[in-house]
């Protein structure tokens, strides 16, 4: 089958072809557009966005005209859908009744704070005043980072008929990372940090952090802590607790305090390193790691932001029957999770709707329950109508849940997400070798 | 033309044979026993260290397999691979030939950029494609990373009609010319019967390379374009291992069955060697 | 046929080829110009003003070239040993038999496994309490999960690379097959019948035709390798951070200036591919018999 074009070879030389240089300008001129369209976008502000001239049209009409206007219309949610059990209340239990109720198509899309913002950061500068998602999942950096970005709208938490319930005088709720909403996200959930541990493996287990060091002494490489959230989570109570105490880091970033706390934190783990899995000179990417690592007994300890993960862990079969939850004399941190609009939003009107069912009082108990997502609630039982406040008395507890008074007891605030951001970066650089 | 004979100067008794063996097994381990424990995985209840096979089992995943997000995801896959090979066949075939009809070192630079969309990291790749879309419009839609999938595909499948035209005898379609025929006529009734097997191929390629793209629809479809490999990917990050099991089943078989009958085909035609 | 026609023809066939490379190649050249001019900070998240300060900060930190380093390493060491293994199949089940079928056919089923899938069955497998460490423990050879090798997060990235050699033997053992079947069969027959012993004509005969044919398609494995996120995101260690986790990891810095950095990364990512398609075509051209 092989061919040999007549005269092939003694073809005459042809001219000289296409010359590599259209190539070139195609991309210069390509960049150079992106780059030009970038430029001016940046100085722009949210003006000219959807999101923010919806919010900002419906700011002064009543509320049934914001449900009118998001009657049969679709929102795209970006949330991390990473666990199944938040998929099931979002996709099994929200979405039907908001179908019914209002109308409204959920859809909810994975995305996570850091892609969220890089998200929309692209989006602005492509000239998109109309982007994909209209509601997000969000707190602390992230929100910290998209507000100084404008990247959301607002104000228009306020305004959602179900914000009167929200216990808005607790400071875990009415801050975020220190910061005030201030309209431009409403509170969905609130966690506090646990370690999880095994009951069979770990009969005695410690209390404070003077007790965790001088267990994970005896226990070398039974130990770590994961390299995202979670793991600055546990590094900042580190912090706290180097600082004498939450009341040393608050009232906003004060680089000082921070550099002294740091390097009593970085002391500690120096000194803790050698004990730590795999010596201290590898860790585990996520809290999925570190759970796999746990429950397949290369370590004796993991780690959660929710502090009712192991019950919904468990229950899922990736942790031990016998784990459970341990909070830390010295105080564990507490932090509300958030529902914020993006600037671009398509539909504005929906996602407010939507965050306004979220925060109704039968939502908020039935995301409380253990068997769906035992997240807790950001609602005042106090402010709510008295059949709604003997529903949420009455909700059985699972044995596996901390009870509430020792949860009350060790919450501590969340602080600037400047330490949250800092101390990550500080805490990679010094393992992988460089001075930060 | 396969070597059987020289199969034959591979000493038959002693040490060759042995070696042979061992080797069949370490296949058999090598290639079988991860798929079969994917098969295990899927179907786990509860399978902590030190179990050698699951304490529980369950078959959640795959009865929720529409309900979830598993279902949809498959259908979205599907969908774009078979637009992507069938599309990316029909760019990629005169893209092909006409880098067939290069000499020398215009070939070698066309051959090359060719390559370039096939070699370039994916992700590296995406962060650029990201951009483009969005301005006009097309970021997180599906038509996007469609968009986004032909890149890579078309640049294979580009190389491999530049080999399949090399190999070709132009001289049946010079032949066709010369009798009268018009290019559409020779297209239909000679260049295309001729081009059967390789066309096939082709498209089969086309969809592999689109199937199992992650980082590309990962980037240019911004999470809201959910192919079967994020969901995959997001359930073993998530740690949600049984689940994530079905899904890599999902990922690997229906490829597999898709190949084995291309190779099945092939040496019945006996053009490809085994 | 007049010189002119075929100087005509000749220079439009050129134009239309030259054109069909600008075409396939343009994305990539598009992904270059943009990744250099955030870079550069003219663009992206965290774009300030522009300049060469980022480029510079990033190239001068130790973490880019600890991460380049085990990304090279970790393509190199899982090319080899898919060679290895590819080559070693394609020449011992070169037969027709059902034996040699079958081996081969095994040989090439995780041909259609996705990078991520064997980054999972990587962390399943591998892992200090995975299926190999289980049977292990069963046996009695080890108490606990510390005491298996970690080929998991480990700082050499042996499991990463394990892994990938796993998934890319296949391909390679279908390009090994092939050119022994087509290629060296004639020559080695020629050798045979003037009495060249097995080892002689394996060594003087295939192994060159061999390893000059699969080249190419061993350089396109070593640039997938290098180039992939999927499988290093479960199986490679926090430090050295390879060059895709490092453009994620970047990516997602708390530090929304810090993210333009990544897009350094991803600009030594695209000239790892350049070069690596730049030398898959000098060997192709240099040994590649088919070529006009």
């Amino acid at each position: 089958m092989r061919s040999e074009p007549p005269g092939a070879a003694r073809r005459a030389p042809a001219r000289r072809g296409v010359r590599a240089t259209p190539a070139l300008v195609l991309t210069a001129a390509l960049a150079a557009l992106v780059a030009c369209g970038g430029r001016d976008s940046r100085k722009r502000a949210a003006s000219g966005d959807q999101g923010q001239e919806t919010v900002a049209a419906l700011a002064t009409l009543p509320w049934d005209s914001v449900v009118a206007r998001a009657r049969g219309t679709e929102v795209i949610w970006r949330m991390w859908r990473g666990d199944p059990s938040i998929n099931a209340y979002v996709d099994g239990w929200v979405a039907p009744r908001l179908r019914d109720r209002y109308g409204i198509t959920l859809r909810a899309v994975e995305g996570q704070g850091p892609e969220i913002v890089n998200q929309l950061v692209v989006e602005r500068e492509a000239g998109r005043h109309t982007g994909t998602a209209s509601l997000l999942w969000i707190n602390g950096e992230t929100f910290s980072n998209l507000r100084r970005e404008q990247l959301l709208a607002g104000p228009w938490a306020g305004r959602l008929p179900n914000a009167a319930y929200v216990d808005s005088t607790s400071p875990i709720v009415s801050r975020d990372f220190e910061q005030d909403p201030a309209g431009y996200e409403s509170p969905w959930g609130r966690v506090q940090f646990a370690l999880i541990y095994d009951s069979t493996r770990t009969p005695a287990p410690p209390r404070s952090l003077a007790e965790l060091a001088a267990w994970i002494r005896a226990h070398p490489g039974r130990f770590t802590h994961d390299q995202g959230f979670t793991g600055t989570t546990f590094l900042k109570m580190v912090l706290y607790a180097k600082a004498g105490g939450v009341r040393g880091l608050q009232g906003g970033f004060d680089s000082t305090r921070y550099a002294a706390a740091r390097s009593g934190v970085f002391a500690w783990l120096d000194s803790l390193r050698p004990f730590f899995w795999r010596g201290g000179t590898t860790y585990p990417p996520d809290v999925s790691a570190m759970h796999r690592l746990f429950a397949n007994r290369e370590i004796d300890f993991s780690m959660s932001n929710n502090q009712n993960e192991v019950v919904t862990k468990v229950r899922q079969g990736i942790l031990p029957p016998t784990a459970r939850a341990l909070l830390l004399t010295d105080g564990t941190i507490a932090n509300t999770h958030y529902l914020g609009i993006a600037t671009n939003a398509p539909n504005a009107a929906g996602a407010m709707v939507v965050a306004d069912f979220l925060l109704s009082p039968e939502a908020q108990l039935e995301k409380l329950k253990p068997d769906v997502w035992a997240d807790g609630t950001v609602l005042d039982a106090t402010r709510l109508p008295d059949e709604w406040r003997a529903r949420f008395a009455a909700l059985d507890a699972d044995p596996r849940q901390l009870p509430r008074d020792s949860l009350a007891k060790y919450a501590r605030p969340e602080i600037s997400p400047r330490y949250h951001e800092r101390l990550a970066a500080d805490w990679r650089s010094h393992v992988r070798g460089r001075q930060p | 033309m396969t070597g059987s004979h020289l199969a034959a100067a591979v000493p038959r008794p002693g040490p060759g044979r042995i070696v042979r063996g061992v080797l069949l097994l370490a296949l058999v381990a090598s290639s079988l026993a991860p798929l079969v424990l994917l098969a295990i995985w899927s179907m786990s209840g509860r399978w902590l260290y030190p179990a050698l096979l699951p304490t529980e089992y369950s078959a959640a995943s795959w009865r929720a397999l529409g309900a979830e997000s598993l279902g949809p995801a498959l259908v979205t896959s599907g969908a774009l691979a078979a637009a992507a090979g069938l599309v990316g066949c029909v760019l990629a075939l005169p893209l092909g030939r006409a880098l067939a009809r290069l000499r020398g070192w215009r070939r070698h630079v066309g051959a090359a950029a060719a390559f370039l969309p096939v070699a370039a990291p994916p992700l590296a790749l995406g962060t650029g494609l990201q951009v483009v879309l969005l301005s006009v419009g097309l970021g997180g839609t599906v038509a996007g990373v469609l968009l986004a999938h032909l890149v890579p595909a078309v640049g294979y499948l580009s190389l491999f009609f530049l080999g399949t035209f090399t190999l070709f005898d132009e001289r049946v379609e010079a032949e066709a010319r010369t009798l009268g025929a018009t290019p559409w006529q020779v297209w239909r009734h000679v260049l295309l019967p001729m081009l059967r097997g390789p066309i096939v191929e082709a498209v089969a390629l086309g969809f592999l390379i689109s199937w199992g793209q992650f980082a590309l629809t990962l980037v240019v479809g911004g999470g809201a374009v959910r192919a079967l490999p994020l969901e995959v990917f997001a359930l073993v990050r998530a740690g949600q291992d049984r689940a994530a099991a079905v899904g890599a089943l999902l990922l690997v078989v229906p490829p597999a069955i898709g190949l084995a009958a291309l190779r099945w085909a092939a040496q019945r035609t006996a053009v490809a060697p085994a | 046929m007049s010189i002119r026609m075929c100087l005509r023809r000749g220079s439009a066939a050129d134009l239309i080829g030259l054109g069909a490379g600008v075409v396939l190649a343009a994305p990539v050249l598009v992904g270059i110009g943009y990744a250099a001019a955030a870079s550069l900070g003219v663009v992206g998240p965290g774009a300030t003003a522009a300049g060469v300060e980022r480029i510079a900060r990033v190239l001068a930190e130790r973490t880019t070239w600890r991460g380049l380093g085990l990304t090279l390493w970790v393509a190199v060491l899982a090319t080899a040993l898919a060679m290895a293994g590819a080559v070693l199949v394609a020449v011992l089940f070169r037969g027709a038999g059902w034996f040699d079928r079958v081996a081969r056919g095994l040989a090439v089923l995780p041909l259609p496994v996705p990078h991520l899938v064997a980054g999972a069955l990587g962390v399943w497998i591998l892992g200090q309490s995975g299926e190999i460490a289980r049977v292990l423990a069963a046996v009695g050879a080890v108490r606990m999960p510390a005491e298996v090798p970690a080929l998991v997060y480990d700082r050499w990235g042996i499991g990463l690379a394990l892994t990938m050699a796993w998934k890319e033997s296949a391909f390679l053992a279908v390009v090994a097959t092939a050119l022994l079947a087509t290629r060296s069969v004639d020559v080695e027959d020629a050798a045979r019948t003037l009495g060249a012993g097995p080892l002689q004509t394996f060594v003087r005969i295939t192994w060159p035709i061999l390893w000059r044919g699969l080249l190419p398609a061993v350089i396109a494995v070593f640039v997938f390798v290098a180039g992939s996120y999927e499988a290093a995101a479960l199986l490679a260690p926090s430090d050295p951070l390879v060059l895709p986790l490092l453009v994620a990891d970047r990516a997602s810095d708390p530090d929304l200036g810090r993210r333009g950095d990544a897009y350094v990364a991803t600009l030594l990512l695209l000239g790892i591919a350049v070069l690596a398609v730049v030398a898959h075509e000098w060997t192709r051209a240099r040994w590649e018999p088919l070529d006009p």
